[in-house]
């Protein structure tokens, strides 16, 4: 009892491990970008990115002599043109301050469009992860080619990763480029980089407890419901109840999303900035001085960060642990 | 050529305090082999172990040449698996899955994608392989299971219940395929079943395993030799002298529901039993030969297993 087999052979040599974990990353990219509901997200969080171009190419106008603020402030007439005037004189004095003041501002403004966009995507992808996979034994397969656990794992924190590219980093990177790309002098790129480097080690942070707390959640489950239960309950409730005032320290330590609100706060220095700005410009209006020193002052009444972080590191490690154990073929 | 594609050496799994598998030592040559045992012997654990989806509790084993510890990933590079249960990937068409599966064996996206198209026609995958895997029949799933464990040109191929689910066309096409994977491609197969009509009709070589053991190991051929010779009759006619003939010489002679007589004969061929026919002047008959030997081989080699002191692990 045969059939002929008409088959070429294919006794290459395979591809090595890299290659595999980067094939489970690119198709779990691709089929989450085959959703409308992504596909919205990924729209919003670029016209975001766009927005922040804009305002930072009307920002960098402020110091081109002739440019595009100074024609536009002439036609409205000579109140306006003053107010630019000092404003434009006020950021070629104090670039270290306006220009590192206002890209933290825009940054600190980005982080919490992006990281929300991020939360409501990775409501997406979460039942995409592990818990699909359980459900559907397809565990089985990976774990039965030329794939470890911890090369399945690299796979999905790569899609992970690459989502939040996608929805937060991407567009901040970009945004900033575009801006700079306009800028008529050097200090725009100068006196903006602390600010970029502050809110790429917030993204980096947030990413890191993302991609453990995402990959934690989407073990414990098996259906897309639980899944979604889970990470409803984890990011809104704990969240909503850490924000309750008399919340305890230890609970409030014990929300991720609460945990990096703190740490926001602590990577921006916001308070420091608008503190620093209302001392040393010389604004002559003195209730704009007082308006940026009150929410200054307001800003520097934070929980302590180390708390924030230590609880950022125990979620890590226990959703680390969580994930690996769970991760056998059943 | 390899001499063996699997070497076992004190191969067991606890699962707690339960004994899934026990001290296995065996070295299976290339071919088409057969994993027979009942339910809950074993069988799916020492694959899953071969292929590290369990870690073994005592023992080593080395799969196509490459230790399963030690060489974690380089000894499923050449194995397929089709595992028993459903195991794809939602909302993948069939192509699309198989050539993943192509992927994540290290092959190019191009290459797995023209080589899932050969195995989908293979396997007898019409225009249904561009439709979601969701929607698939159970038939559909398990030619497209098998499909992704040959996508990779693999050198040897475990199959767990392969033709579960399948109608009866489907199940012989795909025994053929089976079949020929060894003899036309040199693609070795541990086909793991329990349907023993299949695995007599595909395999040259059976291993059964009760009780976490290997009980019996070795070549069909050899196998069905050492079995007591069974003949069953269909006489065209005067069944009751049949039965009086045969009872007359001193065989052993058992009348089937189905009107045929089952007779065990001291000689391997049916000429003795041709000899009284001719003597007695008895119609013609259908004369089989050691018909479901392998089925009394495994029951035999199961009762052999309940007394301890026939039992053996070879």
């Amino acid at each position: 009892m045969e059939t002929t087999l008409d088959l070429r052979r294919w006794q290459e040599k395979p591809a090595g491990v890299t290659y595999r974990r980067w094939v489970i990353v690119s198709t779990g990219l691709r089929q989450l970008m085959r959703m409308r509901f992504f596909q919205i997200l990924i729209f919003l969080a670029w016209t975001v990115g766009l927005l922040m171009a804009a305002a930072g190419f009307v920002f960098t106008q402020s110091l081109a002599s002739g440019g595009w603020l100074e024609s536009f402030a002439t036609s409205l007439g000579p109140r306006p043109q003053a107010v630019v005037s000092a404003f434009c004189s006020m950021v070629l004095l104090y670039p270290d301050i306006c220009i590192h003041g206002l890209f933290s501002v825009v940054f600190w403004w980005h982080s919490f469009v992006g990281l929300g966009l991020s939360l409501v995507g990775l409501s997406v992808v979460i039942p995409r992860l592990i818990a699909r996979d359980r459900a559907s034994n397809a565990l089985t397969i990976y774990l039965s080619r030329p794939l470890t656990s911890f090369d399945y794992l690299l796979g999905k924190l790569g899609i992970i990763v690459g989502v939040l590219l996608a929805l937060w980093t991407g567009p901040l990177v970009f945004g900033w480029l575009l801006s700079m790309a306009f800028a008529p002098n050097g200090d725009f790129f100068v006196y903006s980089l602390t600010a970029l480097f502050r809110a790429g080690l917030f993204n980096l942070i947030a990413m890191v407890v993302l991609a453990a707390v995402a990959l934690c959640v989407s073990s414990l489950g098996k259906t897309t419901r639980s899944v979604m239960m889970i990470w409803i309950g984890i990011w809104v409730i704990g969240g909503t109840i850490a924000s309750i005032p008399t919340t305890p320290n230890v609970l409030r330590a014990a929300s991720f999303s609460h945990d990096l609100y703190e740490i926001r706060r602590g990577i921006f220095k916001l308070d420091e900035i608008l503190i620093k700005a209302a001392d040393a410009l010389p604004l002559t209006d003195r209730s704009i001085t007082n308006n940026m020193r009150r929410i200054g002052q307001r800003e520097s009444h934070r929980d302590s960060a180390a708390s924030a972080y230590l609880g950022l590191a125990v979620i890590v490690v226990a959703s680390s642990l969580v994930f690996s154990r769970k991760l056998r073929p059943e | 050529m390899r001499d063996s594609i699997i070497e076992a050496k004190g191969l067991g799994k606890m699962f707690g305090s339960q004994r899934a598998l026990a001290d296995v030592n065996i070295v299976v040559p290339p071919g088409t082999i057969g994993l027979l045992g009942p339910n809950g012997a074993g069988k799916t654990t020492f694959i899953k172990c071969l292929l590290n989806l369990e870690t073994p509790t005592t023992g080593t084993a080395t799969v196509l040449g490459c230790e399963i510890r030690a060489q974690n990933r380089a000894s499923r590079e050449r194995v397929g698996y089709s595992p028993e249960q459903d195991c794809h990937i939602p909302g993948m068409a069939g192509c699309e899955y198989v050539t993943y599966c192509g992927q994540l064996s290290g092959m190019s996206f191009q290459r797995a994608r023209q080589r899932s198209h050969e195995i989908l026609d293979l396997v007898g995958m019409g225009q249904e392989r561009y439709r979601s895997v969701d929607t698939y029949s159970t038939g559909m799933k398990q030619r497209v299971k098998l499909a992704q464990a040959l996508v990779h040109d693999p050198e040897l191929v475990i199959l767990d219940e392969p033709t579960n689910g399948l109608d009866a066309s489907g199940r012989e096409s795909i025994l053929q395929l089976i079949g020929s994977l060894w003899k036309q491609l040199g693609v070795s197969v541990i086909i793991s079943s329990h349907l023993l009509h299949d695995i007599e009709r595909i395999c040259d070589r059976v291993i059964i395993i009760a009780d976490g053991r290997v009980i019996e190991h070795d070549s069909m051929e050899a196998l069905k030799n050492r079995h007591r010779r069974i003949v069953e009759l269909a006489p065209s006619g005067e069944a009751e002298r049949f039965t009086n003939v045969l009872k007359g010489a001193g065989l052993p002679v058992e009348r089937l529901s189905n009107g045929r007589l089952r007779v065990e004969t001291p000689s391997e061929s049916a000429e003795p039993i041709l000899n009284l026919m001719r003597l007695h002047g008895l119609p013609p008959a259908e004369i089989v030969a050691n018909p479901n030997a392998l089925h009394e081989l495994f029951l035999k080699s199961l009762n052999a297993r309940k007394n301890p002191k026939n039992g053996n692990n070879p």
